[in-house]
């Protein structure tokens, strides 16, 4: 027997998000026809709305809401203006923002080069660095915080040969131990990085 | 280290199957398409998390079910290690002591398995991929940096061909980007040049003396490791690295042009040497299968000397395609000290003389029909 088409069309829905197959579609789906009303009418507006009233900040790349454009990090001039932080998405702001310990600007990439993918340097945020850049003469540091894969490396690298002759300092965030953790349960990977990044005391 | 046993859930023609191994030589016996080849490929993956037989991992999960599940526990000196391998669509998951592993090069290396197969005859005469595929698998049981090096090397390479086809089709002319992707390649190719380089050289001592033995001592083997980076023994990483960027700078144009990287270890190959003829060219069948059994055997050896373990041996319909004299020397070399699998229809006289006190395991329709203990 089928579904009644307004369930199989939910259930449809929940299969598109990523790592959700069809029986925990299933199962969300009949969780949700459990719900409140108001509880599911909050959450359909929240689904909405997060496609709708958000877009990418004009300057960093970030996501802002429509009505703050550009957005509140790049807004804020008590900012350390000479630092740029570059990561190839808002949840590393985040990540970043969290630590309290940062008070730069940031750049985000959305995505990272990859030929094989059909993404080349052109087809991420990236030009708009350059022009950021080469407009605000005060920044003076570009810290590139892309994940340690072989594309996020690659990118880093890049960025490295474009900004260097700019005469603009180019860092890469340490890779290593994580803190706190016990060197015998360290991955060997992570060991070998970690001894290959070795810093005198 | 042994593998004590093993327990297979929907894996290729097995429902439910729970097996307790002898630290010997485990036989099992069966017609035709019976899945005594299914049963040496799962301890294969337990092992590797990839199959000799498929890339695809889809294949491994029994028709009209949806996941399977590889479970096994490994014995070592004094440790003993529950391993378990769980396929779906989403992927496959590795644990380690019931904990889920992040990385599969975390994972392969708990088990080490030596396989020989009918297609491992091949190895000398084979295509060079083959023969690279051997290396990558061997190397990268025993040193987990080689096997996320050879890993990291497929996936920069990949991007960089990416890129020149873009370049040939005049997509782009931004040679910066691929300056970046040489630099990349450059760098890990070069450890894996060097890495090849030194395993060969210690393959070759392992491999000579085995060689002599079964040849009768008529005959001497030379492993010589063919590369498009030309470099001589005992070179180091960092001269490695300047001749392997020359190279490539001095293949650029043509690079371009073809949309490919030309150079590089994703090129080279083995030689085999016999009495100084390349005996993929020169050499006979049977020296072809001297050849093959010997590098074999010696892997048996490295691996021991690598991990202070001896892996497990599985052997897949491989007796009865030798001849008495290395059947013997086969059975004599893992006498007593190497667990091992062995598949076949039925076993040979020289089989039955040499396997001491092997447990058989009849299989029929993907079923134990019949296990025995013989004395
Ligand atoms: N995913 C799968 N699900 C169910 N059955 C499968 C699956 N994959 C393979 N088989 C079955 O397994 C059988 C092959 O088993 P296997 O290769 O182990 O045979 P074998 O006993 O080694 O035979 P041979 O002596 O010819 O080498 C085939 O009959 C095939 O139909
Ligand atoms: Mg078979
Ligand atoms: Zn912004």
């Amino acid at each position: 027997m089928d579904y009644p088409e307004p369930i199989a069309k939910l259930i449809d829905s929940y299969t598109k998000l990523p790592g959700i197959g069809s029986k925990t579609a299933t199962r969300l789906a009949f969780y949700t026809l459990g719900m409140d009303e108001k509880d599911v009418l909050d959450f359909s507006k929240s689904l909405v709305s997060a496609k709708k009233d958000l877009t990418f900040c004009s300057v960093c790349g970030n996501i802002t809401e429509n009505s703050i454009n550009p957005c509140v990090i790049c807004r804020d001039a008590t900012r350390d203006q000479s630092t740029v932080f570059v990561v190839e998405n808002s949840r590393d702001v985040m990540a970043m923002e969290n630590t309290r310990d940062y008070h730069g600007l940031y750049h985000i990439l959305n995505g990272v080069i990859s030929p094989s993918a059909g993404t080349g340097p052109e087809d991420i945020n990236l030009p708009s660095l350059i022009r950021r850049l080469s407009e605000h003469q005060e920044i003076d540091e570009v810290i590139v915080g892309t994940n340690v894969t072989a594309e996020g490396e690659a990118t880093a690298m890049y960025l490295a040969r474009l900004l260097k002759p700019a005469g603009i300092k180019v860092t890469r965030l340490a890779h290593g131990l994580a803190v706190g953790s016990d060197i015998d349960y360290a991955d060997q990977l992570t060991l070998i990085k970690a001894v290959q990044g070795r810093t005198e005391l | 280290m042994e593998l004590q046993s093993l327990r297979l859930v929907n894996y290729r023609n097995y429902t439910d199957l729970t097996l307790n191994f002898s630290d010997g030589v485990n036989v099992f016996l069966g017609e035709n398409a019976q899945g005594k080849t299914n049963l040496l490929e799962s301890i294969y993956v337990l092992a590797l998390a990839r199959s000799h037989r498929t890339s695809s991992d889809k294949d491994l999960i029994r028709w009209q079910e949806k996941e399977a599940t590889i479970s096994g526990r490994v014995k070592k000196n004094i440790s003993d290690t529950p391993l378990s391998l769980h396929f779906s669509n989403k992927g496959k998951k590795a644990r380690v002591n019931h904990l889920e592993q992040s990385k599969l090069s975390q994972y392969i290396g708990q088990l080490n398995v030596i396989l020989f197969a009918p297609e491992d005859l091949e190895l000398v005469k084979g295509a060079p991929s083959v023969r690279r595929r051997f290396i990558d698998m061997e190397f990268g049981q025993m040193n987990p940096l080689y096997l996320y090096n050879t890993t990291q090397y497929r996936r920069i390479l990949k991007e960089r061909n990416a890129y020149l086809k873009r370049l040939q089709m005049k997509q782009t002319t931004d040679t910066i980007f691929l300056d970046v992707l040489t630099e990349q390649l450059v760098d890990i190719g070069s450890q894996v040049l060097l890495a090849r380089q030194t395993f060969l050289e210690r393959l070759e001592v392992a491999a000579q003396p085995i060689h002599a033995e079964i040849s009768n001592k008529r005959e001497t083997l030379t492993l010589r490791y063919q590369t498009s980076i030309d470099f001589e023994k005992g070179t180091d990483l960092a001269t490695i690295k300047a001749v392997f960027e020359q190279t490539l700078k001095k293949q650029q144009t043509r690079e371009i042009m073809q949309g490919s990287t030309l150079v590089g270890p994703h090129r080279d190959d083995i030689q085999f040497i016999v009495n100084d003829n390349d005996v993929a060219v020169f050499g006979s069948q049977g020296q072809q299968r001297t050849t093959a059994l010997a590098i074999k055997l010696a892997e048996i050896d490295l691996m021991q000397q690598e991990t202070g373990e001896y892996p497990i041996l599985l052997l897949d319909d491989v007796l009865s395609e030798l001849d008495a004299n290395r059947q013997t020397h086969l059975l004599l070399a893992i006498q007593d000290k190497v667990q091992t699998f062995i598949t076949a229809p039925t076993l040979s006289d020289v089989a039955r003389q040499l396997i001491h006190a092997p447990k058989v395991f009849h299989v029929q329709q993907g079923e134990i029909v019949l296990e025995e203990q013989v004395e």
